[in-house]
């Protein structure tokens, strides 16, 4: 099927109704908005009433793809997008693997799912067909479990599964979806709202083909993508250290959280970093569907208490969550637990940030033995966030104030417990502690779903990078305001497609240009390409400041902008709640937005945004 | 005589070469149309790529009742010709690897090597798959 004519259809599946039916894309959607993100961002500000409970049956739950996804098009991914029950905001998640290219070879652009199931159900879709079927088989079970019995039931190893584990069943705040193996979309509590659907799996198996409107040419343009991906040394370096890597480099810069980001460096960095990985467990290198990168690191791990134990990479962020954060500086515990974390459903880096919460709660006394079974909560202790994990999924006790997040956990607990509750909008914060690196610290105050570092990376510029042939300053807050908004719409543009985050370290705007140009048969550049990601970023901001998102909550947690960092070379850095307010005025003006941080009449209608009307309609379902 | 070798160790499960094969062999993408395959197995920890290994005694090529399929004498490509092909579907029971399939006209398909440049080896990145060279094998 011609990649335009895929991306057209949606399937919009009812679970109230038990029915299911073809959604066909009003033109000017895809047009204007393209795959992913962009297709997220319309599709939840049109069909979901404002105010919307997350967990209520009426909040959506999609899984999208993009024109590049499923082609040859190197290393693209699907996400997830919905109302996020740990936010309150538009929330998109992205995952690899091969579950989104499965969507399009099923002949869809994106699945829909509306409603709530009577029962425990799973949906089962074999190219046209689509079933609800009770998930009495592997309701309880954990993510791994879950695949394998699927794969049993299907007959068949090679239908593709996105699962939730008992954390999602539990709705536990930050519970995400395993898209097997080893990939996610895993932060803002997909999962929850799939738990909340009484759906436990979603189960693909397609045989339509994707075909580029112009193959010549997008054959050229693959083969410049690979070309460009193996000549960029960020890319090489994915390839050989996986994310990892980061650890040294986040280390060296006070950027890597330590015992609940008290710190910015951590003592135990070698024990966590790629060379460590290596020695302990890697075999070989892992990829998503069409991806040269290979950045995944699966393996064995070959000593010690968690011997035979399979691991895929622990990837920078996890690494650093469920880590450092954790004070925890054995990669092996570490594995395992972020294995645990994959299998209970739970998204590590949140559950890393409500441990490293738990844990300093525990020392100031807010939460008691009486409350964990008399067992001491301590950082350095593999045995604390393992129990804390097991209670988490469970609910059980004091995991069911932790499993909302750490942001209700602290309004709950009270006693001064919202000072080292690190999060932005509801979202733990990601391992990029932004106290030295101004940009960055706008860079999470401002991102769409919360605290979240995938959204704009200014880091990159901010340690020693140029912007407009200008070096840029770190500690500088001018400036910073314009750089953020331009990734911002870069990256949002590029999540259309769908990219991945490491791909674009190498495959250059005009090559990803020409790729969607040869997909869709239609002329596509970069001014285009800018134009749609700052139209999705409006898109976004339209519908969070609908949900009642004000400036007041592009904020800092407290951690940030008034504890310095304790010790080092940016001793004393942190980001001011007067500094936050230059940055945001620079940010809001750089985007063409009032004082209030809402978009001026001006720059919608550039974007045209004023007169899109209601573009995506519910079909009718009998 | 060359043939195709997958190596487990190396490869990534990334199916670029099922992506390049199907476009190939089906005129679109997916990987389920191609010509090869990939494994997983235990928890990903390994993926395993199954190729038509032009074998030396094909078994598709004997259960062909219409000699549809044969080796080609310089190269050594066991080939289905599509013409004399009766759709019978001897040979894709006769395939313990099922490395025959059907095409879109309802004809049994296999792998060709691409005419000696296999695309699912010129985009395997981390060179898992490879174009090796035959053993003589004595008396054949």
């Amino acid at each position: 099927m011609n990649i335009s004519e895929g991306m057209k259809k949606l399937l919009y599946i009812d679970l109230n109704r038990k029915a299911s039916s073809e959604l066909a894309v009003d033109p000017r959607l895809e047009e204007n908005f393209v795959g992913g993100k962009g297709y997220g961002a319309r599709i939840l500000y049109d069909l979901l009433p404002a105010g919307c409970d997350p967990l209520a049956p009426e909040n959506l739950l999609m899984f999208l793809a993009g024109p590049l996804t499923a082609t040859l098009a190197p290393a693209t991914r699907g996400c997830v997008v919905t109302k996020s029950p740990l936010t309150g905001t538009f929330a998109d998640s992205y995952f690899g693997g091969h579950f989104a290219q499965e969507i399009r070879y099923c002949g869809y652009g994106g699945i829909i799912i509306a409603g709530r199931a009577e029962q425990p159900s799973y949906i089962w879709i074999d190219d046209g067909t689509v079933e609800i079927r009770p998930a009495d088989q592997i309701w309880g079970l954990d993510t791994f479990a879950t695949v394998e019995k699927i794969g049993r039931i299907a007959g068949s190893e090679s239908v593709k599964t996105a699962c939730i584990g008992p954390a999602g069943e539990n709705m536990v705040s930050y519970a995400l979806i395993n898209c097997e193996y080893n990939r996610h979309a895993g932060r803002a509590g997909t999962g929850a709202v799939m738990g909340s659907k009484n759906l436990k799996a979603v189960v693909l198996r397609g045989s339509e083909t994707v075909s580029p409107a112009n193959p010549e040419a997008f054959m050229a343009a693959v083969d410049r993508a690979y070309a460009e991906l193996a000549d960029s040394e960020d890319v090489k370096n994915f390839n050989i250290d996986g994310t990892p890597a980061s650890i040294d480099f986040a280390n060296a810069e006070q950027l890597l959280p330590a015992y609940n980001y008290f710190d910015g460096s951590f003592e135990g960095a070698a024990g966590l970093n790629s060379e460590a990985q290596r020695r302990q467990f890697w075999l070989r290198n892992v990829a998503c569907a069409g991806c040269p990168i290979a950045c995944g690191k699966v393996g064995l791990i070959r000593r010690g208490r968690r011997k035979g134990l399979i691991s895929d990479v622990v990837e920078y962020e996890t690494a650093a969550m469920m880590g450092s954060n954790l004070g925890l500086s054995d990669v092996r515990e570490v594995a395992y637990l972020v294995k645990k974390c994959d299998a209970l459903g739970l998204d590590g880096m949140s559950a890393g940030g409500v441990a490293g919460f738990a844990i300093e709660a525990f020392q100031k006394g807010l939460i008691t033995a009486a409350e964990t079974e008399g067992k001491a909560l301590q950082f350095g202790d593999s045995e604390s966030v393992d129990y804390l994990l097991d209670l988490i999924a469970s609910r059980r006790g004091l995991g069911d104030l932790l499993a909302r997040g750490v942001k209700e956990a602290a309004r709950e607990l009270g006693d001064g417990a919202a000072d080292f509750a690190v999060h932005i909008k509801g979202l733990e914060s990601p391992a990029w502690g932004p106290r030295s690196v101004p940009g960055m610290a706008l860079a999470l105050a401002t991102a769409d779903r919360g605290g979240c570092h995938q959204r704009a990376f200014p880091i990159l510029y901010e340690v020693g990078g140029e912007w407009d042939g200008k070096m840029v300053e770190r500690s500088a807050l001018e400036g910073k305001g314009i750089i953020v908004a331009h990734l911002q719409n870069y990256l949002a543009a590029l999540d259309t497609l769908v990219k991945c985050d490491f791909a674009q370290y190498g495959i250059t705007g005009e090559t990803y240009c020409q790729m969607l140009e040869a997909a869709l048969g239609r002329p596509f550049d970069t001014t285009r390409l800018m134009a749609l990601g700052e139209r999705i970023w409006n898109q976004v901001r339209l519908f969070n400041l609908r949900e009642g998102f004000t400036r007041a909550d592009d904020s800092l947690p407290k951690r940030f902008s008034e504890e310095p960092l304790p010790e080092g070379p940016y001793q004393g850095e942190k980001i001011s709640g007067a500094d936050l307010d230059r940055l945001l005025d620079d940010y809001y003006t750089a985007r063409g937005w009032d004082s209030a941080g809402r978009p001026a009449g001006e720059t919608l209608a550039r974007l045209g945004l004023d007169q899109l009307t209601t573009l995506v309609r519910a079909p009718d379902i009998e | 005589m060359k043939y195709l070798r997958g190596e487990f160790d190396l490869c990534t499960g990334c199916e670029a070469c099922l992506l390049v094969c199907s476009n190939r062999a089906a005129g679109g993408y997916n990987p389920r149309l191609a010509r090869l395959k990939v494994f997983r197995e235990n928890e990903n920890l390994i993926n395993r790529p199954l190729v038509c290994t032009q074998c030396e005694n094909p078994f598709c090529m004997h259960s062909c009742p219409v000699s549809a399929i044969s080796r080609a004498e310089k190269t050594g490509v066991v080939l289905i010709d599509k013409e004399k092909c009766i759709s019978c579907g001897s040979c894709i029971k006769a395939c313990p690897d099922q490395m025959i399939r059907w095409d879109k006209d309802g004809k049994a398909d296999k792998c060709d090597l691409c005419a000696g440049n296999p695309l699912c080896v010129q985009y395997c990145v981390p060179g898992a798959l490879k174009l090796v060279k035959k053993r003589e094998v004595p008396g054949k």
